[in-house]
């Protein structure tokens, strides 16, 4: 048993994995804990969206001469601003939020395609597949600490929030009348799912990030009966995936990201069968 | 006396468009007030600018002596069921404690959960305590609300059709309840509603808003008016401003 457990632990010895989970459980943590909210707002594509800004972002950064790497500190902030104008959108016009995501992940994606087009021939080329599907056993120790430092954010922004934020998700209405600056709690919603989607964009890529902040959420929706268990459930079943997913890929020698999602997926199709009738 | 609600020239425009023209009205501390018109009239555009929700475009509104939205838990508000996210995993104790503490509870603590079910028993559902919002009926619904909505003990209550969609039963039994609440406390009371039964069984005083003020004053006042007793005899009343309730 011991010789099993031993081998199925193996790949910790090698730091490319040891950091690979750290930032898995940093982004799932986060990613889990934003979706709680972002689901029972019926936001689920809000993060795909803002991933496919993200891709906007770091093709503004590659054109300004930065490095993968480096380009995320384009792409945070113009990821950022683009979450800030889906949410002003939304609060300002009698569009829904999957129309106002709609039209700004387009136009981003296409601004993304352009920028790319606009470098000059002599840059370094780009892999646009990483781009897109993210590598997580390729995180950098620099990336890793980025990430440990938005998920460490999110948390603590959101043990402080979160409770006004709930209500406001429930009611925005009686919880303005409870004083509660319910505008600004959404707007700092939108803004950290936007930090979180940018530095997942590195780990599982475009077309992935955004199952970190739903699957889990969404999961734990169909099993939990209060807003704390919710959150709680997400939370572990997202560390938990995340950890199976990133030591099967190893074993079986797959895809990280794409066993990672599968694994969490497979637990969303878990809860819809055990899910109380 | 000593007034709970004051308006005063109070006109709202929203989208271009007056839906309040100059209203003017008066609910004193511990009365209950109706307010009752057409649909579009202005009823609940009117509570919402009392709350602090809409802002006037003219004119003032004094709630408990202060500017609307400053008067905080002294007001309770009860509002149509059908503003609430039926999807949002809720139990009866976490939207009342919510009220008491301005933010959803994680975690409900043993004081909260007593003040609750203390809410709960002034208005007979304290079987609803644990129940998940989404499993109760309309009218089950308002009492949990309205539970919340006294909670902190308010002065003056603002209630925006709170039978509205509850069946006929659900809204003898809600009447009942608010005819108790409102002669167990010394608290005010404004309800929009369109229920004749409800405005012959607890106003004492309406309000019959279509725009502007069209009537104000005791239901024996104002319900003997010739346009409201027409509608109230199915006469026709096609030259009159309109129903001031229709019986249900």
């Amino acid at each position: 048993m011991g010789e099993i457990l031993d081998a199925l632990l193996a790949p910790l010895a090698q730091g490319f994995v040891l950091r690979a989970l750290g930032a898995g459980l940093a982004l799932g943590a986060a990613g889990a804990l934003l979706g709680v909210f972002i689901v029972q707002r019926g936001l689920g594509l809000l993060s795909d969206g803002l991933a496919h800004a993200t891709f906007g972002g770091l093709a503004l950064g590659l054109l300004l001469g930065a490095t993968v790497d480096r380009a995320i500190w384009v792409a945070l902030p113009f990821t950022v601003a683009i979450a800030l104008g889906i949410q002003y959108v939304r609060r300002r016009t009698t569009l829904g939020g999957d129309v106002a995501t709609g039209v700004f992940f387009a136009v981003s994606f296409a601004a993304g395609i352009l920028f790319l087009g606009l470098r000059s021939a002599r840059s370094t080329p780009v892999n646009v597949e990483g781009l897109l599907f993210g590598s997580l056993l390729a995180v950098s120790p620099e990336s890793l600490a980025v990430i440990l430092a938005v998920a460490a954010l999110v948390v603590v922004v959101l043990s402080w929030i979160g409770p006004r934020l709930a209500y406001a998700t429930f009611d925005p209405e009686l919880a303005a009348l409870s004083g509660v600056p319910v505008a600004a709690l959404e707007y700092l919603l939108l803004a950290l799912t936007a930090l979180v989607v940018v530095v997942g964009v590195k780990t599982v890529g475009v077309v992935l990030v955004s199952a970190f902040v739903v699957i889990p959420a969404a999961t734990a929706s169909l099993l939990g009966r209060t807003l704390g268990g919710i959150a709680l459930l997400a939370v572990v079943l997202s560390l938990a995936g995340t950890a199976f997913g990133l030591f099967a890929s190893y074993h079986l020698n797959v895809a990280t990201g794409a066993t990672i999602i599968l694994t969490l997926g497979a637990t969303f199709f878990l809860a819809l069968v055990l899910r109380r009738r | 006396m000593t007034t709970a609600l004051r308006a005063r020239g109070v006109t709202v425009e929203l989208g271009g468009r007056r839906v309040l023209d100059d209203v003017s009205f008066e609910v004193a501390r511990g009365e209950f007030a109706c307010l009752c018109g057409p649909n579009g009239g202005g009823k609940t555009t009117f509570l919402k600018a009392a709350l602090g929700l809409l802002p006037l475009t003219a004119g003032e509104i004094e709630v408990l002596g202060v500017r609307p939205g400053t008067s905080g838990s002294a007001v309770g508000y009860l509002p149509q069921a059908k503003a609430f996210n039926p999807t949002f995993p809720a139990r009866v104790v976490d939207v009342i404690v919510a009220n008491r503490r301005g933010a959803w509870p994680l975690r409900v603590s043993a004081a909260d959960r007593e003040a609750a079910r203390a809410a709960l028993a002034r208005v007979g559902g304290e079987r609803l305590l644990d129940a998940v919002l989404r499993g109760l009926s309309g009218g089950e619904l308002q009492r949990a609300y309205l539970a919340r909505a006294l909670v902190n003990e308010p002065a003056l209550l603002l209630l925006d059709e709170p039978t509205a969609g509850v069946d006929a039963r659900g809204r003898a039994e809600f009447l009942d309840l608010l005819a108790g609440v409102s002669a167990r406390e010394d608290l005010a009371a404004v309800l929009v509603t369109h229920n004749a039964a409800a405005v012959r069984r607890l106003a004492q005083r309406v309000v019959y808003l279509d725009g502007r003020v069209k009537a104000w004053g005791p239901p024996a006042e104002v319900l003997d008016r010739e346009w409201d007793r027409a509608a109230f005899s199915g006469h026709d009343h096609d030259a009159h401003p309109g129903p001031l309730c229709e019986d249900e």
